[in-house]
C-alpha cells in the first residue's frame, strides 16, 4: 500500500513550515529512518527520515522546496515497486492529513445479508465515526471541557492544533500548551537531592506611593469589586515572571520545569493552618477577573471547601505578612514551586529623596523579600526578577500596559 | 463472605421479606409447586403453600390486574412473569392503573406492587422471549425501575422493591442468573437511586446497564493492559437514575461511553447522555458515545444471535475510539 509523506510538525506550536530540499530523488527506493527531506521551521532546519520503506514518489504538484506549508501537507507517497501514486482528488488543501489516521469503523453491520427492513433506523452497534467532515469546518473546535480548562489554566486557545480525530481541541491539547516542557538547562540531570539546597532570601524596599494611589483609585472610583494589594502585587509578579521566566518553574520528578502560564498561589491562613490556593494563568487575567477569583477562593480556603485541584498546579506564590506589621522576611517555598514573594507592610517611612539637595521625604514603603530555589537559578537572576517586582510596585503603570 | 449466586440471592431477599411481612404473596406461571421457570421461588411453596404462591393460567392481563386490586387493598403482591415480552399483555392496566392510581388519589391508595421477569438476548430465545422494555417504564412517572448486576444487588434491591409503597419493575438479565458473587447475610437493603463505581478509573467512564456491567469490567480489564485507565458505572436502578454518580465521574474523565444492550432509539442511553450534556457540558471533552445491541427482534439462530449484544471487544474498541476523538 502507499504512504503518506507529510510535513510533521516538530514542536507542539509549529503551524507551518519550509520544505528546503530533498534527499532523495522521484522513483529512490528508500528504506526506513533514511533521511527523505529537510524542513526548515522557525527554530532550526531538521532532517525528516522515512517511516515505511519503499519507492519515492514525488507527484508533479508536490510544493517546491523552498515553498512553506502547512504542517500535516501531503507532499510525497512511499509505494511498493510497481504500484501506482494514489490519484490526489483536488488542490493541497485538501490534502492536509489528519494528526490522527482514522481508523476502520468498530465492526462492519453483521446483518446485512438479513438487513433491517426498509425505512428502519440504522443500527447504532457501528456508529460511523467522523459524522462531520474537516473541512467545511469553518471555526476551530475545542470541547467543552478543553475551553473551561483553557480558561482556567489562562491558555489562549484560539493558536493551538487540536489532536481529537476531527481535529477538535481537546484537554490535553490544553494542558500540553501550558505546561511548555523546557526543562531548565540540566535540570534533567539533577537528582532530587537538589530539593535540599537551603533557598535563598532577597530582600529589598520599594517606594509604595503610587501603589497606594492605584488602589486608593479603584476604592473610590466604581470597580465591580475592589482588586487587593495581593491581587495588584500578583499582577505585577505575573509580569515579572514573563520578563524573567527562568523562575517561573515546578520541580516535578527530579528536574526544573518552566512553565509558560504562571499560576500564583496565595498563602491563607485559616483556623486549620497555611493553605495556599492557586489562581492559573494570572498573566492573562484582568485585575476584577483576579479579584473575584481570590476572594472566591480565600472564602472557601477558611470554609475548608476547595477543591484539590484549587491547591495545585503553582509556579510561584505570595504572601503577604503585612497585617502583622512585618517587614522583610523570609518567606518559605511552597513546594513543588521554586520561589516565592513576601510581602511587608506599607508603612510611612522617611526616605531621603534627593541625597545631593539633602531632602528627606515620607513616603509610603514596603518590604519585598523573594525566596528562591538556588538549584533553579542564580542570585543574579532573581535579584533582576526581583527588581522588576520593585519597579512595578513603583511605577504600576509599568505593568499595566502590558507586554 | 459467602458467595451464592444471582437468582439464589434474589430468592433468599424474598423469602427473608415474605418471613417478615405476611401480606406479601407472589402470582405467576410455575411459580408453585414447580419453583418457577427460573428458580425464583424454588422451596417457597412448602414454607407458605398456594395461599401466597399461587400459580396461575395463563393469563397476563388478568391476575396482573387482580395483583393492582390487591396492593390498592392494603396487600403487597410479586407478579412474577418469567419473561418480561409477556408483561405487554397487561400493558394497559399497568399504565392506566399501576403507575396511575396514587396520583390520582392524591396518595391514599398506595401501590406496594412489584413486577419482576427476565429481560434480556440469551442464545436461541428468539424474538417473544429476549425483550428489555425498561425504556418504557423510565418514560411513565411512578414506576420504579430495578436492574441489578450483581448477587448482592439482586437481594438488597428486591428487599428494598418489596418494601416500596409504589410500583416496582424488578427486571433480571439472563446473563447474570448464574453469576456467583458475596451476598451479605440477613438484612441487606441497596437503596433506590444509587449507582455503583464497579470499577475506578480516571481516563474514561463506561456506563453499564445490566449484564452490559460484566462486559464493560472485561473491556476495562482488557484496557487496563494498554494502559487506559476505564471507570466502570452501575446504574442499579435506572428510575430514579443516580446522574450525580455519573457526572462526578465525567468531570473526573471528561468522556462517557453508555453500553446497553437494548435498542438505542429513546433508549436508557439517551436519557442518560441527554442528563449528562445538560448538567455537565463543561466537563465533556468527546462527544457522549452509545453502543447498543442491533435495532432488530432477536433471531433465533444462534449464529446470528451472537452480533446481537454487544460484545467485550466491540466494547473495546470503542473505548479506544472514544479516548482518540
Amino acid at each position: 500500500m502507499a504512504f503518506e509523506v507529510v510535513l510533521p510538525r516538530l514542536g507542539w506550536n509549529m503551524e507551518e513550515g519550509t520544505l528546503t530540499g530533498w534527499r532523495k530523488k522521484d522513483g529512490e527506493t528508500v528504506r526506513a529512518g533514511e533521511v527523505l527531506f529537510e524542513v526548515e521551521s522557525d527554530k532550526a532546519v531538521q532532517e525528516v527520515e522515512a517511516l515505511e520503506n519503499g519507492v519515492l514518489r514525488i507527484p508533479a504538484d508536490s510544493p517546491a522546496p523552498g515553498t512553506t506549508i502547512p504542517v500535516g501537507t501531503v507532499i510525497a507517497y512511499l509505494v511498493q515497486p510497481g504500484e501506482q501514486v494514489p490519484p490526489r482528488k483536488s488542490g493541497l488543501a485538501a490534502h492536509v492529513a489528519p494528526t490522527l489516521a482514522p481508523s476502520a469503523p468498530v465492526s462492519a453491520a453483521p446483518m446485512a445479508a438479513a438487513g433491517p427492513p426498509e425505512g428502519s433506523a440504522p443500527d447504532v452497534q457501528t456508529v460511523p465515526r467522523h459524522a462531520q467532515e474537516r473541512s467545511g469546518r469553518k471555526h476551530r473546535a475545542i470541547s467543552p471541557r478543553a475551553r473551561r480548562v483553557a480558561a482556567e489554566l489562562g491558555v489562549e486557545w484560539s493558536r493551538l492544533r487540536g489532536s481529537g480525530s476531527s481535529g477538535r481541541i481537546v484537554e490535553r491539547d490544553v494542558r500540553q500548551a501550558a505546561a511548555a516542557e523546557i526543562a531548565v538547562e540540566g535540570g534533567s540531570r539533577m537528582s532530587s537531592g537538589v530539593r535540599a539546597s537551603a533557598p535563598a532570601t532577597l530582600t529589598t524596599e520599594a517606594d509604595a506611593s503610587e501603589l497606594v494611589r492605584l488602589r486608593n483609585h479603584f476604592t473610590s472610583s466604581r470597580t465591580p469589586v475592589v482588586p487587593s494589594y495581593t491581587d495588584i502585587m500578583m499582577k505585577a509578579a505575573a509580569f515579572a515572571l514573563q520578563e524573567h521566566p527562568g523562575l517561573n518553574a515546578r520541580f516535578e520528578q527530579g528536574s526544573f520545569v518552566r512553565w509558560a502560564t504562571v499560576n500564583i498561589g496565595i498563602a491563607v491562613d485559616t483556623e486549620r493552618g497555611l493553605v495556599v490556593p492557586v489562581v492559573h494563568g494570572v498573566q492573562s487575567k484582568t485585575l476584577v477577573e483576579i479579584a473575584r477569583e481570590t476572594a472566591d477562593l480565600i472564602g472557601r480556603a477558611h470554609s475548608g471547601l476547595l477543591r484539590p485541584e484549587e491547591l495545585d498546579g503553582g509556579t510561584f506564590s505570595i504572601t503577604d505578612l503585612g497585617m502583622y506589621e512585618v517587614d522583610a522576611f523570609t518567606p518559605i517555598i511552597n513546594r513543588p514551586e521554586c520561589a516565592v514573594l513576601g510581602l511587608g507592610r506599607i508603612v510611612a517611612r522617611q526616605v531621603v529623596v534627593d541625597a545631593e539637595a539633602g531632602n528627606v521625604a515620607i513616603r509610603p514603603m514596603v518590604a519585598l523579600s523573594l525566596t528562591f530555589d538556588p538549584g533553579l537559578a542564580d542570585a543574579a537572576p532573581a535579584a533582576r526578577l526581583l527588581q522588576t517586582i520593585k519597579q512595578c510596585v513603583e511605577t504600576p503603570y509599568l505593568w499595566l500596559a502590558g507586554r | 463472605m459467602r458467595e451464592m449466586t444471582f437468582v439464589d440471592a434474589a430468592r433468599e431477599g424474598l423469602a427473608e421479606e415474605m418471613a417478615r411481612d405476611p401480606s406479601i404473596f407472589v402470582v405467576g406461571e410455575g411459580i408453585g409447586v414447580r419453583g418457577g421457570n427460573f428458580n425464583t421461588t424454588v422451596g417457597l411453596f412448602d414454607l407458605y403453600g398456594p395461599e401466597r404462591l399461587r400459580d396461575t393460567p395463563i393469563s397476563e392481563r388478568g391476575f396482573t390486574a387482580m395483583c393492582i386490586g390487591a396492593a390498592a387493598g392494603g396487600a403487597r403482591p410479586v407478579v412474577d412473569f418469567m419473561f418480561i415480552d409477556f408483561l405487554t399483555d397487561a400493558f394497559g392496566d399497568m399504565f392506566n392503573q399501576m403507575s396511575k392510581l396514587q396520583w390520582m388519589s392524591g396518595g391514599r391508595i398506595k401501590m406496594p406492587i412489584v413486577v419482576r421477569g427476565c429481560v434480556g438476548v440469551a442464545p436461541s430465545n428468539a424474538a417473544h422471549h429476549s425483550g428489555n422494555y425498561y425504556p418504557f417504564f423510565m418514560h411513565v412517572p411512578g414506576f420504579r425501575v430495578v436492574m441489578p448486576s450483581t448477587p448482592a444487588d439482586a437481594k438488597g434491591l428486591l428487599k428494598t422493591s418489596i418494601r416500596s409503597d409504589d410500583p416496582v419493575l424488578f427486571l433480571e438479565h439472563k446473563s447474570v442468573l448464574t453469576l456467583k458473587g458475596p451476598v451479605p447475610e440477613g438484612e441487606h437493603l441497596v437503596p433506590f437511586g444509587k449507582a455503583s463505581v464497579a470499577r475506578e478509573g480516571r481516563d474514561v467512564t463506561v456506563v453499564g446497564i445490566a449484564f452490559m456491567v460484566r462486559r464493560a469490567l472485561e473491556a476495562a480489564e482488557e484496557l487496563s493492559r494498554e494502559g487506559i485507565s476505564v471507570e466502570v458505572i452501575d446504574p442499579r436502578t435506572l428510575a430514579p437514575l443516580d446522574i450525580d454518580t455519573v457526572l462526578a465521574s465525567v468531570r473526573k474523565t471528561g468522556r462517557l461511553l453508555i453500553v446497553d444492550e437494548d435498542f438505542a432509539p429513546c433508549g436508557a442511553a439517551s436519557e442518560i447522555a441527554m442528563q449528562v450534556m445538560e448538567r455537565g457540558f463543561d466537563d465533556l471533552d468527546a462527544p457522549v458515545k452509545r453502543v447498543n445491541g442491533l435495532f432488530c427482534p432477536a433471531p433465533y439462530s444462534p449464529s446470528l444471535g451472537e452480533h446481537i449484544v454487544p460484545t467485550t471487544t466491540a466494547i473495546s474498541q470503542a473505548l479506544r475510539d472514544l479516548l482518540a476523538e
